[in-house]
């Protein structure tokens, strides 16, 4: 618990230290922008952890899979369909992939090493990308929402509602997965075999199921923010494909387990790298925010750790 | 002396074979086009060789490689404008300097293993990437970062390689040198400490191995090769660009290494090929490189579910079968 304070104490010193002497109509709109971006780094690492909990994969090809999902919306957007049907395409797009990789190649996978099952994902990731890359030529592309247009007025600054929608589902999946896992069977059932996938499959759970519910969520976490990364940042594959780095960071300040954590982190490194933007030193370096939150967190988390023996996978 | 340590085995003999022949013959039989793309695939065969090597022998995933590449490319184009230091001096420096930034880069190592330590790196390859594209790389400017617009100073190349084909065969003497390196490496007492720690940690303890010093050395090498490269890279081209050190460049060449098969030294080559020469070929055929993409990831998925050993392990595979059938070997 101490830790969390000294968390988002140091996190509110550096927003005070970039936000000083500057007015807060200026300040707020780096705030507002930076928790849009932020809530979907927190996204990603939020269904990083849910997928890696349940199944032991950290899934580097969900940024891909949201790009593929982005290419595709934007691509059923172009032949006229009605909007809610190119954004439905790109998540399920997304889905398809993420459970089609999750149920045929990774039980092949099942008993190795977690950074060789993490690696074989980058091997998907790739294969997507150049997929997605070979049919969409380089091309100058953008992906509109409706609410891109639409302002509401919050303590003074108008806000996008797309802003707005990313912060509001960022804080309702959250709390929507904390449910579900706290207070539902297939929950528990994923909290199981999170603890302990040997003991859970000898107690009669269902492994498989729930592993494809973990994709499942997973992919639908992908498209999602593929969706919002390729309105809110940029509609180009390579870009969407690797923006599944700084959700790694993200999910690197929960630890790989705790969703509430992972919020906070993501949240937090989205604001500190849009309000880097108010340094004149430091605002060339801000996309670096999260990765240096993530790497001192991380040795921060191991700081007593010693080395001891290698545990199981 | 340890005898052992230059006994040449039947592989040794093809590696020193392929180094002659890629000494001899392919910088004579190359065009402009080709000296360029295979001085640049024997760079990152040298980084390559690190990360594979970090990967078979300890297990130990670095997802950073290209960045250290990118700061020992930019340590020796600083000294370049800096100092007026022969390229052999630049080189040295360049490649320690690296090495420190990987035992820096192993700190967190120390403590941390497998997925974390894979992730932790990649958090280093993301941050250097942001560094490189801001700060650019030294181009004869003034100050500390050395950058100016305009026209650049040149760079001063080794005064043994002065055209294209010395060059790539500078390169080659140089990755050469790599690979023995980490040859020699594995034949004395790091190799049988890396080996102990790869099987049992705990053994390895036990038997008085000090594994913090041997992981933090396996890291200090791999960065080693990489400056290396880097400075090799930085002296082919006299200049270097951002968008080659990116991350994802990183991830890349970790997966090819994988690929290619981290056991022997067939491996970070295949690597090296796969990532400049394979985009090369089909560039000049009229194809589209992203098919490169695929064929990696489909080639990295194939890898680690069949092929622990990558290409070269097959090859390897073959060849010994061969020289069975043949009655070369009992």
């Amino acid at each position: 618990m101490i830790n969390w304070f000294a968390y988002l104490a140091a996190m509110a010193a550096i927003m005070l230290w970039l936000s000083w002497g500057k007015p807060f109509a200026i300040s707020g709109i780096f705030i507002a922008s930076g928790l849009a971006v932020g809530s979907l780094y927190a996204l990603g690492g939020i269904g990083m952890v849910v997928l890696y909990r349940a199944t032991g994969v950290l899934n580097f090809s969900s940024g891909a899979a949201g790009a593929a999902g982005a290419m595709i919306a934007w691509q059923v957007a172009k032949w006229g369909a009605w909007p809610p049907v190119a954004w439905a395409s790109c998540i399920l797009t997304a889905v398809i992939l993420t459970v089609g990789y999750g149920r045929l190649v990774a039980p092949l996978l099942a008993w190795r090493d977690t950074v060789v099952k993490a690696v074989a994902t980058l091997g998907f990731a790739l294969i997507i990308l150049g997929l997605v890359s070979f049919l969409w030529k380089d091309d100058p592309r953008s992906l509109v929402l409706p609410t891109d247009e639409i302002g509401a007025r919050f303590l003074g600054l108008r806000v996008t509602v797309t802003r707005l929608i990313a912060f509001g589902a960022c804080l309702g999946i959250t709390l929507g997965i904390w449910l579900f896992l706290g207070r539902t069977e297939t929950g528990l059932k994923m909290r199981a075999v999170a603890n302990d996938r040997d003991l859970s499959a000898l107690l009669g759970v269902p492994i498989l199921k729930v592993e494809t519910v973990a994709w499942l969520i997973a992919g639908l976490l992908a498209g999602f923010t593929g969706l919002m990364f390729a309105n809110l940042i940029r509609l180009e594959p390579v870009v969407l494909t690797f923006m599944v780095i700084p959700s790694v960071a993200a999910a690197l300040t929960g630890r790989l387990n705790n969703t509430a954590l992972v919020l906070v982190g993501g949240l937090s490194m989205g604001v500190i790298e849009s309000m880097l933007t108010l340094s004149p030193e430091l605002k060339g370096v801000r996309p670096i925010a999260p990765f240096v939150i993530a790497a001192l967190v991380l040795l921060y988390n191991q700081r007593a750790a010693r080395l001891v023996f290698a545990e199981r996978g | 002396m340890n005898a052992a340590l230059f006994r040449i085995t039947p592989t040794g003999w093809a590696g020193l074979a392929f180094a002659a022949f890629a000494f001899i013959v392919l910088p004579s039989v190359a065009g402009s086009f080709w000296l360029s793309v295979l001085t640049s695939a024997a760079c990152f065969a040298m980084a390559a060789s690190g990360v594979g090597f970090m990967y078979a022998r300890l297990g130990m995933v670095s997802l950073t490689q290209v960045g250290l590449m990118g700061i020992g490319g930019w340590v020796a184009l600083r000294l370049n404008y800096a100092f007026a230091f022969p390229f052999e001096v630049n080189l040295v420096v360049a490649s320690i300097v690296t090495m420190a930034f990987g035992w820096l880069l192993a700190l967190p190592a120390l403590r941390l293993r497998g997925l974390y330590l894979a992730l932790v790196t990649l958090m280093a390859a993301g941050g250097l990437e942001i560094l490189f594209a801001t700060f650019k790389f030294p181009n004869g400017g003034d100050g500390f970062w050395g950058v100016k617009l305009g026209s650049l100073e040149p760079f001063r190349g080794p005064a043994l390689a002065t055209t294209p084909e010395a060059y790539l065969r500078y390169v080659v003497a140089c990755v050469t040198l790599g690979f023995l390196f980490i040859e020699a490496h594995l034949r004395l007492a790091p190799g049988r400490a890396w080996a102990m720690i790869r099987r049992s940690e705990a053994a390895a303890m036990a038997a008085g191995v000090n594994v913090t010093l041997y992981k933090t050395w396996a890291f200090g090498i791999a960065g080693l090769l990489a400056g290396a490269a880097g400075c090799l890279l930085a002296g082919s081209l006299g200049l270097l660009d951002s968008g080659t050190f990116r991350s994802p460049e990183s991830i890349m060449i970790f997966a090819l290494a994988v690929v290619g098969g981290a056991r022997s030294w067939l491996g970070p080559i295949i690597a090296s090929v796969l990532y400049r020469v394979v985009p090369a070929f089909l560039a000049s055929w009229g194809v589209n490189t992203n098919l490169a993409y695929m064929i990696f990831g489909a080639g990295l998925l194939h890898a680690l579910i069949t092929a622990p050993n990558g290409i070269a392990g097959q090859i390897h595979e073959a060849a010994g079968m061969a020289a069975r059938k043949l009655g070369w070997r009992p």
